[in-house]
């Protein structure tokens, strides 16, 4: 048996999966992503006889280079924010917590209940409030969590489904007995008189501060404590979590109560916030677009901080430009084609396109066993970079 | 097609012994020839220029140890994986698989160990899919008709109308079968058909399998059990390493015999050792019983011991209770009967952490299913069995410089090569991996540690480390328990070896006076006064 290998063998590009992509090509590649997406944003516009620059230059200066603009950015970016966190922690044990809009409405709702029936000084209530809406939020992820735990039920679907049951619960309060019925408000409850402090004149007050804490405090816990360990082992290899005795199915609890508890406080800070009322419609998808929030960060506490204030950036820049005459669809579309190729960029940051050699037919000899076992132990080697 | 019953009279009961027709040239022709067959993988061949010939009327054992190159060799045949080189003809003609699709066609279908059903369709629907004759206008009952035919043709009962999850492993795999034979199969290969039946289960598929033969196929049984060779078939290929070690007419060999080709006779050098007395039991393990995850009995009343300062060696044929031991003796698994003790503490029924701190450490078989978490970094795995104890721990908090610290110590002492000890497992060699698995688990094995398939995958030089550490950790007064289906690895290494069969131990040698010949036999299933008759 003798190998041919003098034989020139033909060669093919192919994408393999990669893993060590550098910190700067991951900024950039996401960076070129969604001038991609603008750049065909702008020639659609171009094309329909509007004019994208100009459109865009009013979107950016309207929304981040006025008081106003970033005023509405960051209230808009705090419950992103908060959902994007809970969905987030859930990824770390591979858990998908859908059902973040559901727990924000819910946790909205019990911080209105204290709030319209309990009476006490200001800074007890919002912390009592601040309490009610993280129980309104993990009661209502309870029995998905009790269920995905020991009985292994898919939570993707009973989180999800539950959402709809707490807008109507929702609804149903906001529309009947707790409605204001001394204002001429159809749908909502009468104002809450416990606010969070603003600052000055401006809308934003001190719970635009939680999020950036609960990021930090997740961050810390994941990595310095021997619970957050836990929680990765399992989320990276359940098998070696039981092999050293983690509880995994009581992680697994108390991972989905926390991230539910997250999303209630976000309905809280809307209400103590910024709506003060309790309404079927307090949420804008909010809990959905933390799913994308999550996603784009790739599930770091941390990253979501910037993720969730980009897409911030996004919205209000549509809203900006429903006043230049873009319809509501065309923004829709829009923001839609931006996530389409951040996502996409996200995903690009894993593979890289090389060039190889494709096996040809060959006569196995010990010479080629021997190259086999050394390109084995050399294949941990970093590779030359040729293209992402 | 149809198969012929009245044929049944004129053979013999094949549980009884040997089948008798001797095989005649011109009634069994050659229906698929294979010759110079090589596949490799990366780091291992696992076909080296086999040659093999299959006729008709014949049922052909394939035997041989785990990894000999069976399995390859007949997915080569079923057009799951092609060839390196080498050629296979069908009836004289040479013949190129790209698929399974391609090589059904011709008339070769195979049983995997593992079934390839749909859960959540019927019996009937499953032997139908891909059916190339699918009528324009199919109902249920046309195929449970269908189903129904073939069923009473092969002599496999099968309800059409059952959905595969609500079938028995062993009505599975009739389904498997009825599917092969559906497409017009005329060689039938089954992989390790009985590894999932009831005994009575087995008698009924050789029963088929005779009957098949008669009517004119091939099946092809691979196995490594002794007795089924020599109760069902005609011939019988014993491969050793990926090659061709004997091919033998069944009826003129027994069981010596074959278990000598299978185990084989290389002359094996023995690891050096301290010389030194074991010392008092450290791991003592009565009358133990334990399911395996099918739910199956995989120990039954097992009794073992291991001393100070000695290697015990495992062998054993996979699939016979060896898993389940380890997993036992480290907490994993619960113990239905009898008593687990380490160091005279009864630890039966604790949990895996209370077997670490007693100073038992496990390098289980799979590093990647329990042994190592490949997206997190080198010091998150270094960790994982000492971060609740201090300097790691500090109350609820971990110490990431005391992190660091153990894992420089660890990754140097276990010499692990890796440049960043931030980086995840998954960009260390497979070599690495298991030193570092190792040099965690020997780490925290103060008094057992329990090795399986410490060196399964890994190069010469890889190997041989792993398995200095492990004598090193014998030298020092620990107990090791080695189980490896290699049984040379067990024959270098040990001091005292047992044989596991069916969930028991069969036999005990001293390593020095071991014959390979004798362990072969038990681990085919003979029984010890057989063996040293």
């Amino acid at each position: 048996m003798k190998a041919d290998q003098g034989s020139s063998q033909p060669s093919v590009w192919r994408f393999r999966r990669r893993t060590d992509a550098p910190f700067w090509l991951n900024i950039l590649i996401r960076l070129f992503a969604v001038a991609l997406a603008l750049v065909l944003v702008g020639v659609t516009l171009e094309l329909s006889g509007l004019e994208p620059i100009a459109l865009g230059k009013k979107a950016l200066l309207q929304t981040l280079a006025t008081s106003y603009g970033i005023q509405q950015t960051v209230i808009l970016a705090t419950p992103l924010i908060m959902t994007g966190l809970a969905v987030a922690l859930g990824m770390k044990m591979r858990l998908w917590n859908i059902g973040t809009d559901g727990q924000l409405y819910l946790g909205a709702f019990a911080a209105t209940a204290v709030g319209l029936f309990v009476q006490g000084p200001t800074w007890i209530m919002l912390v009592l409030m601040f309490m009610a809406g993280a129980l309104g939020g993990i009661l209502w992820i309870f029995i998905p969590a009790l269920l995905r735990a020991y009985w292994n039920v898919n939570e993707i679907i009973t989180t999800l489904l539950l959402n709809f049951v707490a807008v109507l619960l929702v609804s149903h309060f906001a529309i009947g007995p707790w409605r204001d019925t001394g204002a001429a408000i159809l749908s909502a409850t009468r104002r809450i008189p416990y606010e969070l402090p603003a600052f000055g004149d401006s809308y934003l007050h001190i719970g635009i501060f939680i999020p950036v804490i609960i990021a930090a405090l997740l961050a810390i816990m994941m990595r310095n404590t021997r619970w957050g360990y836990e929680v990765r082992v399992i989320g990276s290899n359940r098998g070696a979590a039981e092999f050293t005795g983690i509880p995994v199915l009581r992680h697994i609890l108390l991972i989905m109560l926390l991230s539910g508890a997250i999303a209630g406080i976000s309905g809280m800070i809307i209400i103590a916030g910024t709506s003060h009322r309790l309404s079927g419609t307090i949420s804008n998808s909010y809990g959905y677009m933390g799913i994308i929030v999550a996603a784009l960060a790739n599930g770091s506490p941390l990253g979501v901080l910037i993720s969730g204030v980009l897409l911030a950036i996004l919205l209000n820049a549509g809203i900006v430009l429903q006043t230049s005459g873009l319809s509501v669809s065309a923004m829709l579309a829009i923001n839609g084609v931006i996530l389409i190729f951040a996502a996409v960029g996200e995903v690009a940051t894993q593979y890289r396109l090389v060039r190889e050699q494709i096996e040809t037919r060959l006569k196995p000899d010990a010479g080629r066993l021997a190259d086999d076992q050394a390109m084995q132990a050399g294949a941990d080697a970093p590779e030359k970079e040729k293209t992402e | 097609m149809s198969s012929n019953l009245s044929d049944l009279s004129s053979r013999p009961d094949p549980c009884a012994g040997k089948s008798a027709s001797p095989p005649n040239e011109t009634d069994h022709p050659v229906f698929v020839e294979m010759s110079n067959i090589w596949k490799r993988f990366p780091g291992v061949i696992a076909n080296q220029g086999v040659d093999l010939e299959l006729r008709t009327r014949e049922v052909h054992a394939l035997l041989g140890e785990n990894g000999a190159g069976k399995s390859t060799l007949m997915h080569i045949l079923s057009g799951m994986y092609q060839p390196d080189a080498g050629v296979i003809r069908i009836d004289g003609q040479e013949v190129q698989f790209r698929s399974p699709a391609d090589a059904i066609t011709r008339g070769i279908g195979m049983v995997h160990q593992h079934f390839r059903l749909v859960e959540m369709l019927t019996a009937a629907e499953n032997i139908h899919l891909g059916w190339n004759e699918t009528p324009w206008h199919v109902t249920t009952a046309v195929l449970a008709e269908r189903t129904r035919r073939l069923s009473e043709e092969f002599g496999l009962s099968v309800d059409p109308n059952a959905k595969i999850w609500q079938l028995s492993t062993g009505e599975q795999q009739r389904v498997e079968i009825l599917r092969v034979l559906a497409r017009g199969a005329r060689v039938l290969i089954l992989d390790e058909p009985t590894s999932v039946l009831t005994p009575r289960e087995a008698d009924e598929l050789f029963r088929v399998a005779r009957d098949l033969a008669a009517s004119g196929r091939c099946v092809v049984l691979i196995t490594h059990k002794l007795d089924e060779v020599l109760s069902v078939s005609d011939k019988v290929t014993v491969l050793r390493s990926g090659e061709v070690a004997a091919q033998f007419d069944t009826e003129d060999c027994d069981r010596q015999m074959l278990a000598t080709k299978l185990i084989g006779q290389d002359f094996v050098s023995r690891f050096h050792r301290k010389e030194r007395q074991p010392g008092k039991p450290v791991l003592e393990a009565h009358g133990v019983n334990a399911l395996s995850d099918r739910g199956l009995q995989a120990l039954r009343e097992l009794d073992l011991t291991i001393h100070e300062g000695e290697i015990l060696g495992i062998a054993g044929v996979a699939g016979n209770g060896q898993s389940e031991l380890a997993q036992v003796i480290s907490g994993l698994r619960p113990v239905q009967k009898g008593t687990v003790r380490i160091d005279g503490n009864d630890l039966t029924r604790k949990p895996p952490n209370s077997f670490v701190d007693a100073g038992v450490g496990h390098i289980p078989e799979d590093r990647h299913g329990m042994g190592l978490m490949s997206d997190l970094s080198v010091m998150d795995n270094s960790i994982l069995r000492e971060y609740k104890r201090p300097p790691i721990a500090r109350g609820f908090q971990i110490d990431q410089a005391e992190i660091n610290r153990f894992t420089r110590e660890l990754v140097k002492r276990a010499e692990v090569k890796v440049s960043d000890l931030k980086s995840p497992v998954r960009h260390l060699s497979g070599g690495n991996q298991q030193r570092l698995l190792a040099g965690r688990e020997t780490r925290v094995a103060s008094r057992l540690l329990i090795a399986v398939h410490p060196t399964q995958g890994l190069d010469v030089g890889a190997t041989e480390e792993v398995r200095k550490a492990l004598m090193d950790h014998r030298n020092e007064g620990s107990a090791v328990l080695l189980i490896s289906e290699d049984l040379d690895e067990i024959l270098i290494l040990s001091d005292r070896i047992v044989v596991m069969y069916c969930g028991q131990i069969v036999g005990e040698f001293d390593a020095g006076a071991a014959q390979r010949a004798d362990i072969g036999l038990l681990m085919g299933g003979a029984k010890l006064s057989e063996v040293t008759a």
